[in-house]
C-alpha cells in the first residue's frame, strides 16, 4: 500500500458535525500518532475512516480505493476502539473465532503472535485488564490489513503489555500504515514517526514529530554535589536543578560545562514534553 | 457458523431462565388447550355458551408469549453487545446496521420457531389423542405458529429500534418494546372468549396486523436507525 488519503472530510452524529473539512495524505507506512484534547474528534475521525460513521462531506482513499464506498477497502481497514469489543461470556479462543467466522483470519495465528495460548480457554470475563487488552487487540490481527485505525490501545495496561503491544505495532508499521491515538505523549513520541493533532475537530497539525517546535524546553539535571552556584538561572525543584532552555540542543553545551567545573551529574531529565502544548487550549 | 447461529447460541447460554420461563409456559398453555377435553360435559344441562370451541384458543396467545420468553434474550444481548462495543466493531467490519440486526432479529425469530414447533407438536398429539376435533387442532397449530412468529417479531423490532433510538446507552427505553410489543396478545387472550364464534378470525386477524406492523417496521429499519445509534 501506498497511499492514504482524505480530502476535505467531515463527519459526526445525527446533524451535529463533529471533525469539519479535514485533508492528510499520508504516503509513507508508518505509526502516525493522532492527538488531541477530550473531544476533539480523534474517535470520529477513525470511525469515519473505517467505515463506522458516513461522512458529511469528502472523500478518502486507501491507494486507488473509495474508502466510504469500497468493500475491498473496508477489508483493508482494522479498527480498535478503546472498548475490548469481545463477547465476554465467550473463552478467548472463541472470542476471536466468533470475529474470524464473520470477516475470515486465523485464530491459532493471533494466539501466536500475542502469546495468547495459555489463555486459550478461559473465559474472556475472568481475564485481567492487561489480558483482556491483549485479548481484544487480537482481533485485529485475524487478518492482514494495510491500515490499522487504533483508539488508545495501551490504556489501562501495566507498562509490560505496553511495551509488548508497542514492539508488535512498530513490527506492523514497517509497511502498514497505523494511526495511534494516544494521550501518553512519552509513548507517542517513542513510537511516532508522525504527528497529527486534532483541535475542535480540524486539523491543527501534520508533520514528522521530530519537526515538532516547542517553545521551552524544561530540564532537570540531578548531581551528587551541589551545582547551585555553577548554575544560578536554576530552580531546585524535587531533587533536579531546573532550568529552562530554548532548544535541546543548548542541553549538551551546559552539561559539558558543568562536568568540567565539577558536576558529578547522575541523572538529566526533560520534565516537560514538548507534545504537552497540543493539549493545551488556544 | 453464521452470524445469526452464535447469536442464537449466545443467547441461549446467557440467560437459560427465560428458557426455562418460556417451556413453563408452554406446558401451561397445552394444559389450557386441552382441559376442555378432560372436564366431563353436562349433557342434562349444556352451558349457555359453547366453550369447548372457543376455549382452546385461549392457549393459542399464551403459547405465542412463551415463544416471546424465549426469544428475549437476544435482545438483551443487542443492548449488551451495543453497549460493549461488539456492535461498533461488527460495523467496521463491513456489515452494515441492517445486517446486524437481521442477524438478532433471526436469531429471536429461530429460537421462537424452535419452540413453537415443540409446542405445536405436543399440543396436537395430546389434543388428538384426548379427541378434540382435527379441524380445531390444525387450527391451533397454524395460529399458534402465525401469532407466535408475528408477536415476536413485533417485540423483537420495537425492542432493538428503542434501544438503538435511547439517547444515552444506558436508558431504559429498551421494555417499552416489550410493552408495545404484548398489546397485541391482550385481545387475543380476551376476544375469543367474548366472540367464540369468530374466535380463529380474531386470532388470524391479529397476527396478520401484528406482522404487518413488524413488518413495516422491519423494512423501515435502514432509514429508522442511524449507524451512529449502535455505538456504545
Amino acid at each position: 500500500m501506498q497511499k492514504l488519503e482524505l480530502q476535505e472530510v467531515s463527519s459526526g452524529y445525527g446533524t451535529q458535525e463533529v471533525i469539519h473539512k479535514i485533508s492528510l495524505t499520508m504516503t509513507e507506512p508508518s505509526i502516525y500518532v493522532v492527538l488531541g484534547p477530550n473531544g476533539a474528534g480523534k474517535t470520529t475521525l477513525f470511525r469515519t475512516i473505517c467505515g463506522i460513521l458516513k461522512p458529511f462531506s469528502g472523500q478518502a482513499k486507501l491507494d486507488d480505493l473509495d474508502l466510504f464506498n469500497s468493500k475491498e477497502a473496508r477489508r483493508r481497514t482494522a479498527y480498535l476502539s478503546h472498548l475490548h469489543a469481545l463477547p465476554e461470556e465467550m473463552t478467548v479462543f472463541n472470542t476471536l473465532k466468533y470475529y474470524a467466522d464473520i470477516e475470515g483470519g486465523d485464530v491459532q495465528h493471533v494466539l501466536d503472535l500475542l502469546n495468547l495460548n495459555e489463555l486459550r480457554d478461559k473465559k474472556f470475563s475472568s481475564l485481567s485488564q492487561g489480558q483482556k487488552k491483549r485479548a481484544s487487540i487480537g482481533k485485529i490481527f485475524l487478518r492482514e490489513r494495510d491500515l490499522y485505525l487504533l483508539d488508545e490501545p495501551t490504556s489501562n495496561v501495566d507498562p509490560k503489555i505496553s511495551k509488548e503491544i508497542r514492539e508488535q505495532l512498530i513490527e506492523l508499521s514497517k509497511n502498514k500504515f497505523v494511526l495511534y491515538s494516544s494521550h501518553n505523549l512519552y509513548e507517542a513520541r517513542e513510537i511516532g514517526k508522525y504527528l497529527i493533532v486534532i483541535k475542535n475537530g480540524e486539523l491543527a497539525f501534520f508533520d514528522k514529530i521530530e519537526n515538532v517546535k516547542t517553545k521551552q524546553y524544561r530540564v532537570g539535571i540531578k548531581t551528587l554535589n551541589s551545582i547551585s552556584k555553577l548554575l544560578p538561572e536554576s530552580k531546585f525543584e524535587n531533587g533536579f536543578y531546573v532550568l529552562t532552555v530554548d532548544s535541546p540542543k543548548e542541553i549538551a553545551g551546559i552539561v559539558n560545562n558543568l562536568s568540567k567545573q565539577g558536576a558529578e551529574i547522575i541523572e538529566i531529565r526533560e520534565l516537560d514534553n514538548p507534545l504537552q502544548e497540543f493539549f493545551e487550549e488556544g | 457458523m453464521s452470524f445469526w447461529k452464535v447469536t442464537m447460541k449466545r443467547s441461549v447460554k446467557l440467560s437459560k431462565s427465560y428458557f426455562a420461563i418460556g417451556i413453563m409456559m408452554t406446558i401451561y398453555g397445552i394444559g389450557l388447550s386441552n382441559l376442555m377435553s378432560i372436564i366431563p360435559s353436562d349433557s342434562a344441562n349444556p352451558a349457555p355458551i359453547e366453550l369447548s370451541n372457543s376455549f382452546p384458543i385461549l392457549s393459542v396467545a399464551l403459547l405465542s408469549l412463551s415463544a416471546l420468553f424465549v426469544s428475549l434474550p437476544v435482545i438483551m444481548l443487542f443492548v449488551y453487545d451495543k453497549n460493549n462495543g461488539v456492535l461498533e466493531y461488527l460495523l467496521s467490519t463491513g456489515l452494515d446496521q441492517l445486517d446486524i440486526f437481521k442477524g438478532y432479529v433471526k436469531a429471536s425469530l429461530a429460537l421462537a420457531t424452535y419452540l413453537l414447533a415443540f409446542a405445536i407438536t405436543i399440543n396436537t398429539i395430546i389434543g388428538l389423542f384426548l379427541g378434540t376435533g382435527l379441524s380445531l387442532v390444525a387450527s391451533m397449530a397454524g395460529l399458534t405458529f402465525a401469532l407466535g412468529i408475528s408477536e415476536v417479531l413485533l417485540v423483537s423490532v420495537c425492542m432493538v429500534a428503542f434501544s438503538s433510538l435511547q439517547r444515552t446507552p444506558m436508558g431504559a427505553n429498551q421494555p417499552l418494546g416489550v410493552i408495545i410489543g404484548i398489546i397485541p396478545m391482550f385481545p387475543a387472550l380476551i376476544l375469543p372468549m367474548v366472540f367464540p364464534a369468530y374466535a380463529v378470525a380474531i386470532d388470524l386477524l391479529i397476527a396478520a396486523a401484528t406482522l404487518i406492523a413488524s413488518l413495516a417496521l422491519l423494512f423501515s429499519y435502514g432509514r429508522l436507525i442511524l449507524r451512529e445509534k449502535l455505538l456504545p
